[in-house]
């Protein structure tokens, strides 16, 4: 079985012993200063401006909605008893599962040595952001009124005189979210800090330098800074990858805490994190595919990373197959009546479709990436993760509302049909991402140039070391 | 980069790639003695059986049974992972891993007294027993459904083609690597790591449902999907403590002083505290989920551990499977030193024993309504600790006999001298 | 170069590298000189740059372990306090201090302050954010973000001197060996950054005034509405009429078949006043139209088929005067002092408005009527008159009158209870014998009492007339 390929360029083969480079051409530090820079400093594409138009006018289109939401009621929505969680719900589900790659890719790859992650981290952590703030979009507006959403907290209240119910999973989503943004966006600004001095460093322009200045803290890569800054960065990663888990978890848990059909199962937890890792990549993929080849990144974002990234949706593809799976039987196995329908409902009820639309998306479509033709070859992998995250959005609609729309009580039984503006606000919250994922495409380094310097030194290093003990071996 | 001085590399045959004679002459008395205290205490389980704990005797043996297969069956997941991601750092360690993961072929024929306890209705899976659904006041065509799934013949259809998934996997992957210490060749790395893929799909499938069979079953009417994967983090906890316990008896024994440095413990350190959050997190999920749901076909199972001596031990694991380990092994000063690391993985063996023990026993229990499962006295308590000992003591000295024949160490693999080389940034 | 230098002070020297391997090796010979207040500054972390330098581990994971265990103590505290003692209220079956449940939020707070404590803590070690940085004079230092390596002795070092430290590090193969000189770049903020902050610190405190401003200022005009809050009810008052519903009413009456709880007392007997057996007995269709009216629960139909019963013994071919229906004839109620009372009470409040608080038919609504002289007004009956008495008109059919009405008198079981009804039934009973009543009636003990009482009431009635007489004239004459 000869995997090789006679390619000097092709860093997808690895021979044991040997660790095929990461960063592409014959690459020094300031050729990746050069390459993420540019991006930023040169004048924006007609590409980036149509695309910004096209996204900041469907942002607007999502802020109009909303106003009409509060102005008129959340009666706008397709939300009837008994699916009184209904696409906002969904929405919310799917942009917190895409938000978790980022902070996956920084804290659990790197925990795990992956260097791999260092041309792509921060691109998705940004994108983690973004997503969870499209996420957070959608609860906020679906509590109804929307100004007193600060009801949540617990603050000692001169109007209310009461405590919010820690006992509700509700409210421990409140919690979780909001952490994961926090510390998300800690991790983000934290890493993006000295890519920050050095675009300071590199400004002409004097406001420009005094803003990069303001921002990057006074950034000067002394030692010492560098050694705390490494262990923070290490302790923030050992931090971030339970709360990683924990977010979806908790999400997970506002559904299986409750006795609906469907909802409670105790494999939730570890499937949700699961399909959450894999649609989080997918978007990534879906992201980074067009924008390295925009941006002239390819030499740091190789193939190699891409396939990568491939491998890992076809293992969180799977396992997710497998708690379908593991569902069903157990469902079987189980012999509860409610829970027994509510499977069969699902895959031959009213939204069959749903669900054969989830599973094709979901399980098949990522079978592709056994071969090894489709992980490297771009344009499939792009049609793979827009599959994949069609299907992983009708994964959280399948959840949702099958379950809900066929109760306990059969004669409170209903098919939800979303409205125009359901329709609307899940275009206008992709307005929303995109609009932040293109501003921060030209207003801050996408690609964390430090580690990338860094995990380049390490390989001259590791190609040193292998010579020396080449001529060892002779 | 670093000032130390390069490391020298071994020859592959040097004597300290070889089991340290004096841990190989431990084979035949652990090998004796383990079997004895494995056939006494089984014996005197079924001596402790009592109206209160009918069930106490295959029970015994079913607990110690898991205990070890679970040992093998993470040390199997250890190596396959480490080939589907191309680790480097592991490889000093990896033969270990393999050494027991090859122990699932002997771990076959001591399945035996399981199956065979299907021939005794009622007397280990109480859906063996025709009576049981009339005992219990079981709809009958439920029942009916259930036992076309949980009957005797599909079940042991089923056990042969786990061990023939897991065996195939071990004797594939320990052909692998025993063959590449003769001949080096990169191809059987290459050979190894794209298998290691579906390997790993058919692991996961199978544990799963192993778990589900001989765990679960053993409460015919509870069902919790996440059952498998909690099998599965206990288990792979445990390989790694074990990998690391057994690293440093070779070490102290003379064996690969330089190749296992501090690093690697430092490494197994960071998966241990890592794998016992994953406990944690899992275990914690399953019960929350049931506790906050609380429908009685769930609650059942836990309910039989919230009462009594079990209700103690649950409370128990919750302190000492995680709180104590968890504190204990945050520290990086902890992880990089062996002989801590090394106490401390001994300590996480007795905890997961304890955590099957927890799983298994309560089952055992005479099931009516509101009875509370016990140890079955100092005699059954005895009982107990003797099976699991003797029967760890058997996996241990067969361990050292697949030792004995072979390098403790993968001496060709192409990554050794990475792995050697390592170091924690 | 050194003219100016020598005016400004001197920080120490930097050394430029182009690879990581030298500056390393420079690392190590200085720290191998004795030098301590040293630093290298990198565009990427180093690694074994802390061991060429001597820089001594961090106390950040301490900092973190603290924070973290703060967050910890702090969830369980308030999710403990808020939910098992200041505010305490049963959901779903669970306990107050229900620990699963609260450890969810315990976590989450756990990671947040621990990673404020990593995060901030870290910044507070380093001393950042400083801004103005003696290293960022020299413009060749701008490449210590990109692709060179510095080297820094600080002035304070003890074995610091110029010349010394110059040929060292000229020595350790650096290309650029420079003296690190006191910032001298103007302090003040630009005019254009100054302006800007300030306008946007004044325009962020105005919606802070307005808000004060409004708490402390008193209006009677109504509040403002940005938001509705539900502050307008949609919902519909009594009375009103609404397009939902084929009636146009907004009021909606009860779905048939329902019984109000604690409406359902006794047999239909006690509902009807009817002697139900005997109706089955006597008219067979008859009884069971009555009792699937009453299952209905239709008001208006039961009220006709009380009626029915009564005028299909009208009807007979021989009307009798004696009503045929099988009327209930006691009253099925305990009568006692409390009934009575009970009785006196509902029959002032319904009846005698009409019927006048002695039942003799002249009650306001009368006297009004009366006075206006209304053609189609039918007097009240008098209660005091033997038709009424219970041997020709039986309890169970004066119950029926005042449940479904007589003539213009509306029936009033949607109004008076069931056993109010029954309460008043026995009241009148009474009544009608306190106007027939002697003093034989009254026990011998209580005779003077009795008479005294109804002297006193005679009087007071005499001179109540005497009063209206006055009146009436005293109008009259106006």
């Amino acid at each position: 079985m000869s995997l090789a390929i006679p390619n000097g360029l092709d860093n997808t083969v690895e021979r044991p012993g040997e660790r095929a480079p990461l960063v592409l051409g014959n690459t020094n530090y300031h050729d990746i200063t050069e390459s993420v820079c540019q991006v930023a400093e040169r004048k924006p594409s007609a590409g980036w401006v149509g695309g910004f138009l096209v996204a900041f006018a469907l942002l607007q289109m999502l802020g109009l909605l909303i106003v009409y939401l509060i102005y008129t009621g959340v009666g706008v929505w397709g939300n009837r008893a008994p699916i009184f969680w209904g696409w906002p719900i969904v929405n919310f589900v799917f942009w917190v599962g895409i938000g978790h790659a980022g902070t996956l890719i920084s804290a659990i790859l790197y925990l795990f040595r992956q260097e791999w992650r260092t041309s792509i981290n921060r691109a998705a952590e940004a994108m983690t952001i973004f997503a969870v703030a499209c996420a957070g979009t959608f609860p906020g507006i679906h509590v109804g009124r929307a100004w007193l959403a600060f009801w949540l907290a617990p603050y000692p209240s001169l109007n209310l005189w009461m405590w919010p119910q820690f006992r509700s999973p509700l409210l421990w989503d409140v919690f979780a979210v909001s952490t994961y943004g926090t510390v998300s966006l800690l991790f983000w600004y934290m890493g993006m800090v000295p890519d920050l001095a050095t675009f300071r460093d590199r400004s002409k322009n004097k406001y420009r330098r005094m803003i990069y200045g303001l921002l990057c803290l006074g950034w000067s890569g002394s030692s010492r800074h560098w050694m705390r800054y490494e262990k923070a960065y290490a302790i923030l990663a050992a931090l971030a990858a339970p709360l990683v888990l924990s977010v979806h978890t908790i999400v997970s848990f506002d559904f299986a805490v409750s006795q609906v059909p469907g909802w409670h199962t105790t494999i939730f937890p570890p499937y949700f994190v699961a399909g959450a890792i894999f649609s989080g990549f997918a978007m990534v993929l879906t992201l980074m595919i067009p924008a390295r080849s925009m941006l002239n990144l390819e030499k740091l974002i190789t193939i190699r990373h891409l396939e990568n990234m491939c491998k890992i949706i076809l293992a969180t593809g799977s396992l997710v197959g497998l708690a379908y799976g593991t569902e069903f039987f157990i469902a079987w196995y189980g012999q509860v009546p409610a829970e027994q329908f509510a499977f069969i409902n699902r895959a031959f009820g009213p939204y069959w479709w749903a669900y054969w639309t989830m599973v094709s998306c979901n399980v098949i479509s990522p079978q592709l990436f056994w071969f090894k033709k489709c992980r490297t070859t771009p344009w499939i992998i792009v049609v793979v993760c827009i599959f994949v995250n069609i299907g992983m959005w009708f994964e959280r609609f399948v959840i949702t509302i099958t379950s809900l729309s066929r109760d306990y009580l059969p004669s409170a039984w209903a098919y939800f049909s979303p409205t125009w503006v359901d329709w609307g606000m899940l275009i206008g919250s992709f307005g929303l991402f995109f609009t932040l994922f293109l501003l921060f495409c030209r207003t801050l380094p996408v690609i964390n140039m430090a580690e990338v310097k860094s995990s380049l030194a390490k390989q001259h290093h590791m190609a040193h070391a292998a010579a020396e003990h080449g001529e060892a071996e002779h | 980069m670093s000032e130390h001085a390069a490391p020298k590399f071994k020859p592959a045959d040097d004597p300290t790639f070889s089991l340290p004679s004096s841990l190989a002459s431990l084979q035949l008395p652990l090998l004796g003695g383990g079997l004895v205290a494995l056939i006494v205490g089984v014996g005197m389980a079924f001596a402790a059986e009592s109206e209160s704990m009918p069930r106490f005797g295959f029970s015994t043996y079913l607990t110690a049974y898991m205990y070890v297969l679970t040992l093998a069956l993470g040390s199997l997941f250890f190596v396959l992972i480490q080939h589907l991601v191309r680790a480097g750092w592991s490889v000093v360690v990896r033969r270990i891993a393999e050494c027991f993961m090859i122990l699932i072929l002997p771990l076959a024929i001591l399945f035996l007294p399981i199956l065979f306890s299907l021939f005794f209705e009622g007397r280990l899976f109480v859906w063996t027993d025709p009576n049981f659904a009339s005992a219990h006041g079981l709809d009958a065509k439920m029942w009916a459904t259930k036992t076309s799934f949980l009957n005797a013949p599909f079940f042991i259809a089923r056990s042969v083609l786990y061990f023939l998934i897991w065996g195939g996997l071990a004797v594939y992957y320990w052909r692998g690597s025993t063959t590449q210490d003769e001949t080096g060749e990169r191809a059987a790395t290459d050979r190894m790591q794209y298998w290691a893929g579906p390997a790993v799909m058919l692991f996961a499938l199978t544990t799963s449902f192993a778990a589900f069979d001989w765990g679960m079953s053993l409460a015919p009417m509870w069902f919790s999907t996440m059952f498998g994967v909690y099998i599965f983090a206990g288990a792979i906890l445990s390989a790694h403590c074990l990998i690391t316990v057994v690293s440093y008896v070779l070490q102290r024994h003379g064996a690969m002083k330089d190749e296992i440095t501090v690093e690697h413990y430092h490494d197994l350190g960071k998966y241990i505290f890592g794998f016992i959050v994953f406990w944690t997190y899992i275990g914690f999920s399953q019960y929350l989920l049931i506790w906050y749901g609380n429908m009685p076909e769930e609650t059942e199972w836990f309910f039989a551990r919230q009462r009594g001596v079990f209700g103690g031990l649950s409370i128990a694991l919750i302190l000492l499977h995680w709180l104590v380990p968890f504190l204990g092994t945050m520290s990086r000063h902890i992880r990089r030193r062996p002989g801590l690391m090394a106490m401390w993985a001994c300590y996480i063996l007795v905890m997961h024993a304890i955590d099957i023990y927890w799983i298994v026993m309560p089952e055992a229990r005479h099931l009516v309504h509101e009875n509370i499962p016990n140890l079955g006295g100092a005699l059954g308590l005895i009982a107990s600790i003797l099976s699991i000992v003797g029967m760890t003591a058997l996996f241990v000295g067969l361990g050292l006999r697949v030792a004995s024949g072979n390098r403790v160490i993968a001496v060709r693999d192409p990554r050794l001298r990475e792995s050697i080389v390592f170091e924690n940034l | 170069m050194s003219d100016t230098n020598s005016e400004k002070i001197v920080h120490g020297m930097m050394a430029e590298f182009t690879t990581v391997d030298t500056l390393l090796s420079a690392c190590r010979r200085i720290r191998d000189a004795g030098y301590t207040k040293t630093d290298a500054y990198t565009p990427f972390p180093v690694h074994g740059i802390d061991k060429a330098l001597g820089i001594k581990p961090t106390i950040l994971p301490w900092i973190c372990f603290f924070a973290g265990l703060t967050g910890t103590c702090i969830a369980l505290t308030m999710e403990i306090w808020m939910n098992g003692v200041d505010y305490k209220y049963i959901i779903s079956g669970k306990p107050f201090i229900s620990l699963p449940a609260f450890i969810p939020v315990a976590f989450e707070l756990t990671i947040l302050l621990a990673s404020f404590g990593a995060f901030f803590g870290m910044w507070a070690l380093n001393g950042l954010p400083r801004f103005s940085n003696p290293m960022f004079t020299d413009p060749r230092f701008d490449r210590a973000t990109d692709d060179r390596f510095f080297l820094y002795i600080d002035a304070k070092d003890e074995r610091y001197d110029a010349a010394g430290v110059r040929s060292l590090l000229t020595d350790t193969g650096s290309d650029y060996v420079s003296e690190v000189l006191e910032d001298n770049t103007p302090k003040e903020i630009p005019r254009p950054i100054f302006v800007i902050w300030g306008v946007a610190v004044a325009a962020s405190v105005i919606p802070l005034l307005c808000v004060l401003l409004m708490r402390v200022t008193n209006s009677s005009q109504p509040r403002f509405h940005i938001f509705m809050d539900m502050d307008f009810s949609p919902a519909k008052d009594a009375q009103q009429v609404t397009s939902l519903f084929a009636d146009n009413r907004a009021m909606r009456p009860d779905v048939p078949g329902t019984v109000a709880r604690g409406q359902l007392i006794g047999s239909l007997d006690v509902m009807t006043g009817i002697d139900v057996d005997s109706l089955q007995a006597m008219n067979a269709p008859q009884a069971q139209r009555l009792v699937a009216a009453f299952m209905q629960d239709d008001q208006a139909a039961i009220a006709d088929e009380v009626t029915d019963v009564a005028k299909a013994e009208d009807d007979k071919e021989t009307p009798s005067v004696m009503d045929t229906t099988p009327w209930v004839t006691e009253n099925p109620m305990t009568v006692d002092s409390e009934l009575m009372a009970r009785g006196q009470q509902q029959f002032g409040i319904y009846c005698s408005v009409c019927h006048g608080m002695d039942g003799k038919g002249n009650g306001l609504v009368n006297q009004r009527a009366q006075e206006k002289g209304f053609d189609t007004w039918v007097p009240p009956s008098n209660m005091h008159q033997d038709t009424l008495y219970s041997d020709k008109y039986p309890d169970g059919k004066l119950f029926s009158t005042i449940s479904n009405g007589i003539r213009k008198m509306p029936g009033y079981a949607g109004q008076i209870k069931v056993e109010d009804r029954w309460a008043i039934v026995a009241y009148v009973r009474a009544l009608q014998k306190s106007q027939n009543a002697t003093m034989d009636l009254i026990p011998e003990g209580r005779k003077e009492e009795v008479k005294s009482a109804v002297d006193a009431a005679q009087k007071e009635l005499q001179r109540q007339a005497d009063e209206a007489a006055k009146a009436a004239a005293a109008r009259e004459q106006k």
